[in-house]
């Protein structure tokens, strides 16, 4: 008897995943992004995050948190501190401007094989009585720098409710969240880009390199 | 009985699973992105010596596991020895930094020929 209780709990969050998935589409990594297996791109160059949350300081700190992610994926990825610093002696600070430009030149200086893409959707902290509510929204886009094909594209959400532990003044509770905040984002924007990285068919350096077409992801309604 | 069983499985199911999470890491990234971090926010002395300090505990540590050292740990050294104007201990690290991922050939190479010109630059 006291047994049931787990298993229809087990049920429920299962009703909870597969309720979230009713508009979305199931599909094989193979057929969702079949781009990044005839193309197979090893290293990927990190641009400045676009961002377009109301949040002017989301792109410096967001750019921390995207290298380890995709190069625990496989991929090589260029160092982000030093590519950076190149792009900005070039005047590159906003990868907005180079959407529709061809990309063959990242290929002729870093030898990339292909871009990275992200933009900032959301980044804010909402405040209520009592607790505050974290949003980090991002998308992230592989774009070819051979072809300009976008070989895989993913966003995703992430909502965190912090709660003081104390349960003392709000003013209190507000400020401990003001504090914690700046850390907080990078961390959840990390598990996001966790999250994302891992619907996209894995880079060279991965055991299953080349063999994860059958696995499945789920594709969100537009 | 049943469930009980049920239960245990999934319980080992999960054990394995979530070990199997852990281990997978292709890389000890170490606190690379905390560091990185507050180098970003506050780009202090102290920021970049703590920067330092964990690329080279995330070298070291990786080469005495047996694994490879992550991309970008011995560029990032070789970048920092060039701004400490250390040129040969920036193409020592640059060319590390090639042997293990060719990907970073040509880019690489553009940072030894910098790294060269300033030294040659040094001994005028």
């Amino acid at each position: 008897m006291s047994m049931r209780y787990p298993i229809s709990l087990l049920l429920i969050s299962f009703f909870f995943l597969s309720g979230c998935s009713t508009n979305a589409v199931k599909e094989t990594k193979g057929k969702a992004f079949h781009g990044m297996y005839e193309e197979k791109p090893k290293s990927l160059l990190v641009l400045p995050p676009i961002n377009e949350s109301t949040d002017a300081d989301a792109k410096l700190y967001y750019s921390t948190t995207v290298e380890v992610p995709f190069a625990q994926h496989g991929f090589y990825v260029f160092p982000e501190k030093i590519t950076s610093d190149v792009l900005k002696q070039e005047g590159i600070y906003d990868a907005e401007l180079l959407i529709n430009l061809p990309l063959n030149k990242f290929k002729d200086f870093f030898g990339a094989d292909a871009v990275l893409f992200t933009t900032i959707k959301r980044w804010d902290l909402q405040y209520t009585v009592l607790t505050s509510k974290l949003t980090v929204e991002l998308e992230a886009a592989i774009k070819s720098t051979s072809t300009n094909q976008i070989l895989w594209k993913y966003g995703g959400i992430i909502e965190q409710n912090l709660t003081s532990s104390d349960g003392g003044l709000v003013a209190n509770l507000i400020s401990t969240a003001i504090s914690s905040a700046l850390a907080d984002y990078t961390e959840y924007a990390q598990r996001l880009n966790y999250r994302i990285v891992s619907t996209s068919p894995v880079g060279p350096y991965h055991p299953v390199y080349m063999k994860d077409q059958e696995q499945i992801v789920i594709i969100p309604a537009k | 009985m049943r469930n009980k069983l049920l239960v245990l499985s999934a319980v080992v199911t999960a054990l394995i699973l979530s070990g199997c999470a852990t281990n997978d890491k292709l890389y000890d990234y170490g606190d690379y992105t905390e560091t990185y971090y507050d180098l970003k926010k506050e780009p202090t002395e102290e920021n970049i010596v703590e920067w330092k300090e964990e690329l080279e505990s995330i070298r070291n540590d990786s080469q005495d596991d047996k694994k490879r050292v992550p991309p970008g740990i011995s560029a990032n050294l070789g970048y920092l020895s060039l701004q400490q104007q250390n040129y040969a201990k920036a193409i020592e690290y640059f060319s590390y930094e090639k042997s293990i991922y060719p990907e970073s050939t040509a880019f690489m190479n553009r940072l030894i020929q910098k790294a060269e010109k300033l030294q040659s630059q040094g001994k005028k």
